[in-house]
């Protein structure tokens, strides 16, 4: 979301997952990615979500299209990118409300669509996780994986009518949580 | 006698699990447990202390303001350093607001279905419901034409078969018990409620720079420049904008939120003898108005047993019976040795077990305050207040004691908070009592601007050797302290005491039960395969277990089980 108070950007790019357990931290990264290498039509925001659990209905509330990123656990090899339809979320069964996290996707879709505000096309690009062990930083296999499935976000924007421009001699994103430990005082 | 484990499995660990052995239609034993390792904090070790909040508010994907705060207050206070006013007031402001869309998600999108049906919705009589939430408040989005088109939306989901966010519910479980009526006011504000936790969210990303994870935050105070003649900067368009959101969420919290909060427990007042468990409350002050963080609009302070008249104040961060008084027990958790440490001397390395009943069954520590387990939270906050005779607090309480009152046609008293509903309550009570605060603290900030003070930030400045220091904040779910060692000037120990850990800790090494264990006892069960009154109970603490990972599981199978043996 913007600083702004203003009705949202029609199609929503969000990335899911915590940066600080490995692979989880998928989706930011590949929104860092897409921030840093291209240039994006003002009907497109980009939103590193973290884990909103419920919160979530907050940044899918009255948006036309929502492609999320996100690390997925599915049949197939660890940095496989997978795509999925609406429907494929929606199917998921159910569970008990334990904790604010417990909620997750499906279940903010269902909010914002019984409140007749839920997007009509719904997109989940999937990358296969390697590790979730707790380190901030992907395996190289995923990291491999992370560029194809910026690839799948572009084309799934421009199949949207909302295609993006490749920046010029676009530098490559290095988030403040892949910044490497401290080695020494801060101040000298 | 039965045992009851409620356990939401995930692929990725680290829910919380509550194991209960139920006998005469009532809970007997509890036990609660997290079944994640929360050892997060060692990924700070080694690094730049200025950044260290970045890092934290990644902790918890609900709670991540809280965490950004309470870190940059425990590093100012190792420096001994003070903070310019406005940044408190935008501290302040942030902090208020992101509890407001917090208690308002709780309360309805969390909770509501614990105590609403939905299905008896179709029953309802349109025009009935109208009437009475006029009979609650003045608020205008109570009309018959709103009764009926949201009565059509949920009927036509029930008959659809496919009922989406309702397809959970414990439907037609006979401690449901509020008539159809009411079940689709709740509703309608359940739906409405989307809207204003979306604008108190606003607020935060206006002053924070976005939502999820604020950027505006500094060792030294805030990063938000204050210039009038910018249009770049926290100028009067950005102040007035805020105005307009607060405008739109104070009401809506006083008029639709307060008003149902009380409604429900005066048709459930049963829930007030039910859930107490440890009547021990610890709540720290918050919303500092100096720069040396000395006064505070909310205070602090603990209860033991019960005894509002006993009461002890917590004067500010630096005041010894807070820093002292707090330890972490690994006796039950899944940690190496026994027995309690400081968090300054803590340590966090992993000895798992398997859940034995009477050894070791948890990934959450157990802390203790001056030994003993505490609850905290909106209640313990309330209540201390109440105990302290904090202004807004009692006008508040007495406000809502005497509405449930009138609905349940029996005197509810300050006594009757010890208890499930009371923590119900105590919330909504808190939310009033904040929103009155958010109007303020948007006054101080704008007087204090306007007079010409745009200072915002200090930088700064670490000594050579050791230092430790504590920060806290009174957070949605209660205390919050972060706790940090500094040695030449980067983190050698970082360990967060969070709410859920006070609330949900397992037993101490004298086998005394933690707040939910304790609140868990003499909990009726009418349907042991339906443990609805358990979830209850348990959310009636908001607990929030898995501040961690998210990761979907589209392999189809089931993601969880409610398991009698």
């Amino acid at each position: 979301m913007t600083s702004r108070a203003q009705a949202p950007a029609p199609i929503a790019v969000i990335g899911l997952g915590n940066v600080l357990l490995g692979d989880d931290g998928c989706g930011p990264f590949v929104i860092e990615q897409l921030r840093a290498a291209w240039q994006l039509p003002a009907t497109v925001e980009l939103i590193d979500a973290g884990t909103p659990g419920l919160d979530l209905v907050t940044y899918l509330d009255g948006r036309e299209v929502v492609i999320f990123i996100d690390a997925v656990v599915a049949a197939g090899s660890p940095g496989d990118v997978r795509i999925y339809g609406g429907d494929d979320l929606r199917g998921l069964p159910a569970k008990p409300r334990g904790s604010p996290h417990d909620p997750a996707v499906q279940e903010a879709l269902d909010i914002v669509a019984l409140a007749g505000r839920g997007p009509r096309q719904v997109l989940l690009v999937g990358i296969i996780a390697e590790t979730l062990a707790l380190g901030a930083g992907l395996s190289p296999v995923v990291y491999a994986a992370t560029e194809r499935a910026v690839g799948c976000v572009v084309e799934a924007l421009r199949q949207c009518g909302a295609p993006p421009l490749p920046r010029q001699a676009a530098p490559l994103a290095v988030p403040w949580w892949l910044r490497a430990a401290c080695a020494s005082r801060p101040h000298g | 006698m039965a045992r009851i484990t409620v356990d939401p499995i995930t692929r990725i660990e680290g829910h919380l699990r509550i194991d209960a052995v139920v006998d005469g239609g009532e809970v007997q034993k509890a036990w609660a447990s997290c079944s994640m390792w929360r050892g997060i904090e060692t990924i700070l070790l080694g690094r730049d202390p200025r950044e260290a909040w970045l890092f934290t508010q990644r902790f918890c994907g609900v709670c991540t303001t809280v965490h950004a705060i309470a870190s940059v207050r425990a590093v100012e206070d190792a420096l001994g350093m003070q903070i310019p006013l406005n940044a408190q007031y935008i501290r302040n402001l942030i902090l208020i607001a992101h509890a407001l869309h917090d208690h308002i998600v709780h309360f309805y999108h969390l909770s509501a279905l614990d105590w609403v049906d939905v299905t008896t919705i179709p029953k309802a009589d349109a025009a009935k419901a109208s009437s009475v939430g006029e009979s609650l408040s003045e608020w205008p989005g109570n009309s018959r034409h709103e009764m009926e088109r949201v009565q059509k939306s949920v009927a036509g989901l029930l008959e659809s078969g496919q009922l989406g966010i309702f397809a959970n519910g414990y439907w037609g479980h006979p401690a449901m018990k509020l008539i159809p009526e009411v079940n689709l006011l709740a509703v309608a504000h359940y739906l409405q409620a989307l809207d204003f936790q979306r604008k108190a969210n606003q607020v935060v990303g206006i002053l924070g720079g976005k939502t999820p994870h604020i950027q505006n935050l500094a060792v030294g105070g805030v990063m938000n420049a204050i210039n009038f003649n910018s249009l770049a900067t926290f100028n009067m368009d950005r102040l007035y904008m805020l105005k307009d959101l607060l405008g739109e969420v104070v009401p809506f919290v006083q008029q639709v939120y307060f008003p149902d909060a009380c409604a429900i427990a005066g048709f459930y007042p049963e829930w007030f003898e039910i859930g107490a468990g440890v009547k021990n409350y610890l709540t720290v002050p918050d919303l500092p108005t100096d720069p040396a963080s000395t006064a505070f609009d909310i205070p602090g302070g603990t209860i033991f047993d019960g005894n509002l008249a006993d009461v002890r104040r917590i004067s500010s961060g630096r005041d010894e019976y807070f820093r002292k008084g707090v330890v972490e027990d690994v006796t039950h958790g899944w940690y190496q040795g026994r027995g309690a440490q400081h968090p300054w001397q803590g340590e966090t390395v992993p000895n798992y077990t398997d859940f034995q009943d009477d050894g070791k069954y948890s990934w959450v520590k157990a802390p203790r305050f001056e030994g003993k387990p505490m609850q905290v939270g909106p209640l313990s906050n309330v209540l201390v207040a109440y105990a302290l005779e904090h202004e807004l607090t009692r006008k508040w309480t007495d406000l809502a004691l005497a509405r449930v009152s009138a609905i349940a046609q029996r005197p509810i008293t300050v006594n009757h908070l010890h208890s499930t509903m009371g923590r119900y309550l105590a919330r909504a009570i808190r939310a009033a009592v904040l929103s009155e605060l958010a109007v303020r603290h948007w006054e101080l900030l704008a007087t204090n601007i306007t007079g010409g003070d745009v200072e915002t930030f200090r930088a700064p400045d670490f000594p050579k050797g050791a230092i430790e220091g504590v920060g806290f904040h009174e957070a949605p779910r209660g205390t919050l302290s972060h706790w940090v060692v500094i040695k030449e000037g980067v983190l050698a120990n970082y360990q967060a005491v969070v709410p859920t850990t006070w609330n949900a800790s397992p037993r101490d090494q004298n086998d005394v039960p933690g707040p939910y264990e304790a609140a868990l006892l003499k909990n009726p069960i009418a349907d042991p395969e339906k443990p609805l009154e358990i979830l209850r109970t348990v959310h009636s603490f908001d607990p929030c277990m898995a501040c961690a990972c998210h990761t979907l599981d589209l392999q189809g199978t089931p993601i969880a089980t409610v398991k009698v043996l």
